[in-house]
Formats: structure tokens, sequence, C-alpha cells
């Protein structure tokens, strides 16, 4: 049996709030998931009793947890434009370059690796930036949703908005039916995305999942400058 | 309050001016109750839940009595295109005709065909002296769609075989104001319901103006008499919501003033028609009520005289008054997120299942294969 030494660095690649953001769209999606579905079809049996609103409560933690993905999205696109670390601007140079795409396609079929100019791979870029935009959908028509279950404070502050909406993409019917499709992109998402980062953890010995918790990933150490 | 005393003022002038044309009908609204044996008490009390209906404060109510009494002056003109007249039977063939329905028959009806005894080239003529006469002055009511597909073609109307859509814009350029009577005229209805094949389309599409839409399959006899009595009270369009539904008629969800949204919010619901559940008056969501998208008063105005609506006789609301409702809320007795997909015989939740399962799938293919593909080692 041989024995190899390699060095590695370890080097922070999210930030503090970015972790935080991270964990919680996550739990706020999974949450949201499930009471969504249970909006859609309730399926618990009521008690007998009107004073217990099964219904209500499960909306009101809907709402709670809707709001918290609303100001997650909103924190997350503001960090995204204008943090002052660029590692998560600079993968934009991959998305752009067939070569980078050609390279990260190839390791995900086992063959050669693919070294990256920021902190994600450009389909991976692509994937986040589409899941952002559909968290962002959700949030525009759950918003939309939001102004007609409550009409003081807030959903009264939101109608004339919601009313936009809603004529726009041709009533509150087609509103709530947008809202429960896109649930399910959440939900592959997630699936492809939990067994995506274990995998690069995996095959290419890096910190992919403690990354997002601890922030730090590590890499094998190259005298010659030639990795990244 | 400023805004409603202005109101007022501009209400009392609009009255005194119709006052002063000739009435078109022989007998005056009095008369014509009295054949009915409708008394003073009940046309006050009809002027106040009418007032009250369009939101306005009670001293209005003198003024709908005022207006129902001079209706008699404003013409009206009522056109049907791809309909199945069942807007104007739910206005007209009440059992018990109220002082709405009377109003209505009171109000100067120029032409209508289900009720006019003219037929052929007279009835055409009719059609067109009243559009000549009463030029820019009359109130242009709608019932049923248009079919712009093949310019029209697939609506002809009359002897003389002009296509509803010639109709409509030559009626439409002579009006005070348009209203779309039922969901068709506003919306389309069932005519546009996919695919579509006449093109059929709501009126406010095919002229250049604001359009009073009345959503409702039909609407109930009051919001039609409603819309009525603002226009004849103020010479003007009431105030309106996103697809130019009226307000005071269409501001709230059926879901909100639902009598059985208590048992909503507890998580009571019917599982299917004629369970305990249903005999206990329990929401109808699961078995596919679509109160929860759909703007009108069905609940607090009701139907027939305010007898009934269809929640309370124990069937979900199906959504008539919004756009497109026969493809957006079907399937009638389930609820939205069970929607049958077209062409694909699948609800949304079973094709995200199957591509769920595929990614699965793929995500095991892709891990096998990892275990085959040797380590990758680094350098
Ligand atoms: C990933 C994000 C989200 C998911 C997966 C999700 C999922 C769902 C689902 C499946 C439904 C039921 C739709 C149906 O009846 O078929 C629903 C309803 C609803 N959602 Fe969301 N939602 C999300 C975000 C939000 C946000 C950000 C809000 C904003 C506060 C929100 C507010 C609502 C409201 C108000 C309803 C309707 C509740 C009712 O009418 O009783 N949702 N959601
Ligand atoms: S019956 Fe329909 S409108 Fe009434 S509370 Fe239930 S879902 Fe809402």
């Amino acid at each position: 049996m041989t024995k190899e030494t390699m060095l590695y660095t370890r080097d922070l690649i999210f930030s503090a709030i970015i972790r935080v953001c991270h964990w919680l769209r996550a739990l706020s999606i999974v949450a949201l998931v499930i009471t969504g579905f249970y909006i859609a079809w309730p399926f618990l049996v009521a008690p007998q009793s009107s004073d217990v609103l099964v219904q209500g409560w499960i909306r009101m933690a809907h709402e709670i947890f809707g709001f918290i993905l609303v100001a997650v999205t909103l924190a997350r696109a503001y960090l995204f434009f204008f943090s002052k670390n660029n590692i998560e601007r600079r993968s934009i140079k991959d998305v752009i370059s067939p070569k980078a795409w050609f390279t990260q396609l190839k390791a995900y079929l086992w063959m050669g690796k693919a070294p990256h100019s920021g902190a994600y791979g450009p389909l991976q870029f692509v994937t986040y930036m589409g899941i952002s935009v559909a968290a962002f959908f959700m949030c525009v028509t759950g918003l939309v949703l939001y102004a007609n279950v409550y009409h003081l404070g807030l959903g009264g502050l939101l109608w004339e908005p919601s009313a936009w909406i809603t004529q726009m993409m041709g009533g509150l019917a087609v509103v709530r039916l947008w809202h429960h499709y896109i649930t399910w992109v959440f939900i592959i998402f997630v699936l492809i995305h939990v067994y995506m980062a274990v995998w690069m953890g995996i095959r290419f010995k890096h910190n992919s999942v403690d990354s997002i918790v601890s922030g730090y990933d590590y890499h094998p150490h190259h005298d010659e400058h030639e990795g990244k | 309050m400023d805004t409603h005393a202005a109101l007022y003022e501009q209400g009392l002038a609009r009255i005194a001016s119709l006052r002063k044309l000739a009435p078109r009908k022989s007998k005056t609204l009095q008369q014509v109750m009295e054949d009915h044996g409708i008394t003073r008490r009940d046309f006050m009390k009809w002027s106040a839940s009418i007032s009250a209906m369009l939101a306005l404060p009670l001293p209005f109510s003198t003024l709908v009595a005022e207006a129902a009494e001079v209706a008699d002056r404003v013409p009206l003109l009522w056109i049907q295109l791809a309909e199945c007249t069942g807007c104007s039977e739910s206005l007209l063939r009440a059992s018990t005709p109220d002082v709405s329905t009377l109003i209505f028959d009171y109000v100067s009806l120029e032409y209508q065909e289900t009720l006019m005894a003219a037929a052929g080239w007279q009835a055409e003529e009719n059609l067109e002296n009243a559009m000549r006469d009463n030029h820019g002055k009359y109130l242009l009511a709608f019932e049923g769609a248009v079919p712009t597909a093949n310019n029209g073609a697939f609506l002809t109307v009359g002897c003389k075989g002009h296509t509803g859509l010639e109709i409509a814009k030559k009626a439409a350029e002579g009006a005070a104001a348009i209203i779309s009577v039922g969901t068709c005229a506003a919306f389309g209805g069932v005519q546009a319901a996919a695919p579509n094949p006449t093109g059929a389309q709501g009126i406010h599409t095919i002229v250049d103006r604001p359009v009073i839409n009345l959503g409702g399959c039909p609407p109930s006899e009051v919001n039609i008499v409603g819309t009525l009595m603002y226009f004849i009270m103020f010479g003007k369009l009431p105030a309106l919501d996103m697809f130019n539904r009226p307000k005071w008629a269409y501001g709230a969800r059926v879901h909100d003033n639902c009598e059985r949204r208590g048992h909503f919010d507890a998580g009571e619901f019917v599982e299917e028609f004629g369970d305990q559940a249903a005999k206990d008056g329990y929401c109808l969501y699961k078995v596919g009520c679509k109160g929860p998208y759909t703007y009108n008063n069905c609940p607090t105005e009701r139907f027939n005289a305010h007898t009934s609506w269809p929640v309370l006789a124990g069937h979900g609301c199906i959504g008539c008054s919004e756009p497109d409702f026969w493809d957006t809320m079907r399937d009638f007795e389930k609820p939205l997120g069970q929607q049958i997909l077209h062409g694909l015989d699948a609800d949304a939740d079973t094709v995200g299942a199957v591509i769920l399962g595929v990614t699965a799938v793929g995500i095991g293919a892709h891990a096998i294969g990892s275990i085959f593909a040797g380590k990758h080692e680094d350098k």
C-alpha cells in the first residue's frame, strides 16, 4: 500500500450571512412545500370544533415561512449583486464560456475535473439562478394570494399591485395554479441538489456539503500555480 | 362625506335632466307596480337595499327611487350575440317578479330579441331606427360573446346576415355606455373555452372604450339592475375592479363572505357529496368549490329574490364570474390542484411525481456509474 501525502488549502468560500440565508431558505422551502400541499389537499381530520382552526393554523405557518422566504430572497439578491466579495459573480465568466460548460459536463460524466472561476460551476450557477427566479415567482404569487386572505395591514398595502398581477395572469385561479405547479420545481431541485452536493464532495474530495455549514472548503494545494 | 355629497348633487342634477325628457312608457312606474301588487313600502325597501348594495349611504335610497321612476327615459338596447339567453331568462323569469324585474321591464327597452314582438325585416328596422334615433344616448347591453375568427363568419344574426362582429361594432358607436351582461359578453364564456375554434371573445376586446363587465353565468338579477340603476342615477360608470367589473358587486371573494367559511378555517370538509359532513353543512373545498378564486356577491345577494345560491344549495362555486372559468376552474368537482391537464390526462401532482421518479432513477444510475468509473485522482 502506497501512502501519499497531499497538502490542502482551507479557503473561506461562503460568508456567515450567505450560510444563514442558505439554511433559512432550506428550512422555509421544506416547510412551504409541506404546508402548501396541505393547503391544496387538507387531509387531517378536524377536531369537530370550530375553536380549533386546523386550516387556519396551517395557513398561518405557510404565511410565516412565506415571509421568511420573501425576506431571504430579497437579501440574497442584494448580496449576489452588491456583496464586496465577488466569488459568486465570478462564476458568470464560466457560464458564458462554452469550454467551461464542456469540461463541467465531462466532469459530471467521470472524465477529468472542472476548475471554477468562482464559487459555482456553470450548470450549477444556472440552476441556482433558476431556483432563485422560481423563489421570486413563488414570493410574488404567494403575496398576491396573501393579499386575498388578509385584507388589512400588509395585505391591504399589497392589494393594488396584487390586483394588477392577478389581471395580468388571467385570474386568481391561474395565480394559484402556477403557485402549485412551481412547487414541484423545488421538490425536484432539492433531490438533485442534495445528491450533487454529496457526490461532488466524494468524487473531488472537497468540502462541498460541510462548506455551507462551516463556510470553508479545502482544495489540494499545488506548488506551480496552474490550478485554482 | 364630501365625495358622497358631491355624488348626491350629481345624481340630483342627472335625474332632473332625465325628468325633462318625455316618458317612453304610457304607464308610470307607480301604476306598473300597483298592477303587480307591489306596494310603495316594498318599493322603498327595494330602493334602500339597492343603495346599500351599491355601497351608498342610506340617504341615496330616495335617489334610487327617483331614478327608478325616470328609468323609462333612458333608452336601452339589448343585443344578443353568441349566447344561450340564460342571462335574460334569469332576469325575466323570476317566479315572483320583484321590483328588479319590473324595473328591467320599465326601462325603455328599445330592442330585446327575447321580448319583442317584431321579427324578420321589421326587427332589423327597429334596431336600425333605435340606434339612429337615440344615437349617443342609449345604454347598450350585450349578452353573449362575439366570434371573431374568419372575420366573424361564425355568427350571423337577422335577415340581412350581418355578423355579430359588425352588429356589435355598429351598436357600440352610438352608445352612451356599454354593459356586458354575463360571462360570455364579458370574457367569452363557454364559446371561448379552449380550443375556441370560432375565436369567440368578450365585447371589450372589439370596442375601443370601457365596457362594464358583469361576470356570472348568469349574473344575479340585482347585479344587472344595480348597474342599470347606477347609470341612470349618475350617468357614468361605477368604480371597476381589475376585470372592469363593478367593485360594489365583485369587490370581495365568494370565499370571504361564504356562510361555510368557518368550517373551511376549522378544517371541516365535505369529502363526498351526500356524506355526513355534507349534511352538516361543512365546507365544499375538497369537492371542488372555487369560491377562493372568485370575486362575486353571491353569498350576500344570492339569486331568485335572495332565495339561495349554489354553495347554500350544497354544490361548490364553479367560479362562473371569472375570465376563462371553463378552462381555469376545471374540474368543477375537484380542487384546483387536481385539475386534469389537457393532453396529459393527469394532474400536476402526478406529472410532478413522475418527473421526480425519473430524476431519482437518473440519480441512481449516475451513482452506480460513479462506483464503476473508478476514483478521481488529483495529479
Ligand atoms: C417555495 C415556496 C412556496 C411553496 C412551495 C408554496 C406552496 C404552496 C402550495 C402548494 C399552495 C396550495 C396551492 C393549491 O391550492 O393548489 C400554496 C398556497 C398559498 N401560498 Fe404558498 N408556497 C410558497 C411560497 C409562498 C410565499 C412566499 C407566500 C407569501 C406569503 C405564500 C402564500 C400562500 C398563500 C397565501 C396560499 C393560499 C392559502 C389559502 O388560500 O388558504 N406561499 N402555497
Ligand atoms: S364552501 Fe367554498 S366558498 Fe365556502 S368556505 Fe368552502 S371553499 Fe370557501
